[in-house]
């Protein structure tokens, strides 16, 4: 019994089994990677474009950021966007939701789209409920977790309805974000208390209450333990199959695990775009395979 | 080695100096509840309530007789509190919307350059000495109210109970709102600033606007640095002498809501102002005893207002607490 006891792991409270890869499977299968199930392939037909990013350049006062980067978005699929630090990939990741905006210095040339709209003849505030993000480090508001996940549909009218209205509604984004068993005894609980995993689902489920249909993730897993992050992904290949999902890492491994598509970024260039097997196994640019192999990064 | 004793050393210097504070604190709440208790005892609990003309008992008590034994005492100190109470909650009431609108302003929208001169003026007018206010109070809005608002048919319809000159609680009540509204600035600006970006852009990335995102989140989180403003400006206000007792009319009268608008109109002396306004009698032993007992009054508020406000405090920091 005592020789079985797993590693002091932190843990976290769910009934749930933990994603804990058992020491055989990890040395049979050859490295962590592949001890990780990958997503099944989405079935041809279920991918459909969201949205379209054309010639698109961002520039922070003089310095180039993203420079006339193309790509396309799709439901069905998991777009993955990595690259070194400041290569650009979270100012794309921003653009998207016109979260860059908001920053004084950034000029935005190009054109993106969504569902075949111009996305800056969008009202923002209509843009970023059909855009929802999910950044780096959690950050549940300082409230209940109930009003965490009520939030973006209470402020969405002005009449804000009442509580009970709102539970089914709140109950979804929970089960959605697969944070409902953990939490649904005590929704009234400061959702600041939660571990740092859960907060994150937290995070995912305030977004996906106001029924986006492209969820963007800015690093979601990089102040998480192993545990969570698995539980993350995994969470990120189910949700897939409803609307798009656009994830910046630059955790390769991650990249691998849960992208269908991947995006190389470098100093603000696109440089090799297609899908995961193809970008990791067969790169076609040397700048990408020496950045999939470790040369540099 | 010789670093840790005197670390040793310093610490117990200023443990003995902190004592030495809060021994001095005890002291003198002693010291004023001693020096008032014949003014309340000789009164019971109707030294708290009304009972005639406050300012008629107080010359009464200034002309008692010299033998002990025959001091009077009787006062009803209701007009007093009731004008300290009124003047401090409408003013403070005021200060807070001011300015918390005025803190969103500067930490969201106000431009670079705005903001720049904006903040250090705030801290400055925060350091102005009341009694500057109180001479604009006196020799400027005092006659412009007295001349503007105060009309010949609302002086004829009180004639027979009070004097309008324009000494008035309306006119305490805006300056000392502009008194203390700076100070609240400075403190909710500084707590806005604390709050985390990441919760703000959480709040916009959801599809809400930054004035929404601030209301929402940003003002919600800094409850507990508003409340402690409220208090600090609460404590200013209450102990708000000599601007007070200048423009708010030397008479103990409770302005009566009743009157309708005259009532702003009307004059209300706080406890400060009074003590102010009658020190040249201290030497009268017990109309000194009846000033302390004021006193006391005004400590014994402010105390609680920072107890209810540490309350307050911990209360609405439930859900900002991680831990």
């Amino acid at each position: 019994m005592a020789e079985l006891t797993p590693p002091p792991v932190r843990r976290i409270a769910l009934d749930a089994d933990p994603t804990v890869i058992p020491p055989e499977e990890a040395i049979n299968g050859n490295g962590h990677a592949s001890a990780v199930r990958r997503p099944e392939a989405p079935r041809p037909g279920t991918v459909l474009e969201r949205m379209r990013v054309e010639e698109l350049s961002v520039a922070y006062g003089s310095k180039l950021a993203v420079n006339r980067v193309s790509i396309e978005v799709n439901r069905g699929e998991v777009l993955a966007l990595i690259g070194p630090s400041g290569c650009g990939k979270t100012t794309l990741l921003r653009s998207l939701n016109r979260l860059v905006d908001g920053t004084a210095s950034a000029a935005r040339s190009g054109r993106i789209l969504l569902d075949g709209n111009d996305i800056d003849f969008i009202d923002v505030t209509q843009l970023r409920r059909q855009v929802g993000m999910v950044f780096q480090q959690p950050n549940p508001f300082p409230m209940s977790i109930f009003d965490n996940i009520a939030y973006g549909l209470r402020e969405r009218g002005s009449r804000k309805p009442s509580k009970r209205a709102l539970e089914p509604a709140v109950h979804s984004a929970l089960h959605r974000a697969g944070l409902l068993e953990e939490v649904k005894d005590d929704l009234q609980h400061p959702a600041l208390r939660l571990s740092g995993g859960q907060q994150q689902r937290l995070c995912i489920a305030r977004s996906l209450a106001v029924q986006p249909e492209v969820l963007l993730l800015d690093e979601p897993c990089s102040a998480l333990d192993p545990i969570s992050t698995g539980i993350i992904e995994e969470l990120i290949a189910k949700l897939r199959t409803e609307i798009a999902i656009v994830i910046v890492t630059h955790n390769l491994q991650q990249a691998q695990r849960v992208a269908d598509r991947v995006a190389f970024m470098y100093l603000g260039d696109l440089v090799e775009y297609g899908a995961a097997e193809q970008v990791f196994e067969a790169p076609q640019a040397m700048r990408t395979r020496d950045y999939v192999t470790g040369a540099f990064g | 080695m010789s670093a840790t004793r005197e670390d040793r050393r310093v610490g117990l210097t200023l443990g003995a100096l902190s004592s030495l504070v809060l021994l001095l604190i005890a002291g003198m709440i002693f010291f004023v509840l001693e020096k008032a208790w014949p003014s309340f005892s000789h009164n019971g609990l109707s030294w708290f309530g009304a009972k005639g003309e406050v300012d008629a008992q107080l010359t009464e008590i200034f002309n008692s007789p010299a033998d002990p034994n025959n001091y009077v005492y009787t006062i009803g100190a209701w007009p007093l509190i009731y004008a300290t109470a009124l003047v401090t909650f409408l003013s403070v009431a005021l200060a807070t919307v001011f300015s918390v609108l005025s803190a969103i302003f500067i930490v969201e929208f106000a431009p670079d350059r705005l903001r720049r001169v904006l903040e250090p003026v705030v801290r400055l007018l925060a350091a102005v000495p009341s009694v500057i206010y109180g001479l604009i109070g006196i020799l400027v809005i005092v006659p412009f109210v007295a001349d503007h608002f105060v009309t010949e048919g609302a002086r004829e319809s009180v004639r027979f109970v009070i004097q309008l000159d324009g000494t008035s609680l309306a006119v305490a009540t805006a300056i000392l709102t502009v008194m203390i509204t700076p100070i609240m600035i400075a403190i909710i600006v500084d707590a806005l600033r604390t709050v985390p970006q990441g919760w703000t852009q959480g709040a916009v990335a959801l599809g809400v606007n930054r004035w929404r995102a601030m209301r929402t989140i940003a003002v919600r989180t800094a409850r507990p640095a508003i409340v402690a403003a409220a208090v600090l400006a609460s404590a200013r206000a209450l102990g708000e002498a000599i601007m007070l007792s200048m423009v708010s009319g030397s008479v103990g009268f409770a302005p009566n809501p009743l009157d309708g608008y005259i009532f702003l109109l009307e004059p209300a002396r706080p406890l400060a102002a009074t003590i102010v306004d009658n020190a040249e009698g201290l030497s009268v032993v017990p109309f000194g005893q009846t000033l302390y007992a004021f006193a006391a009054v005004l400590l014994v508020s402010t105390a609680m207002l920072s107890l209810g406000g540490w309350y307050a405090r911990r209360a609405l920091r439930k859900y900002t607490v991680t831990r």
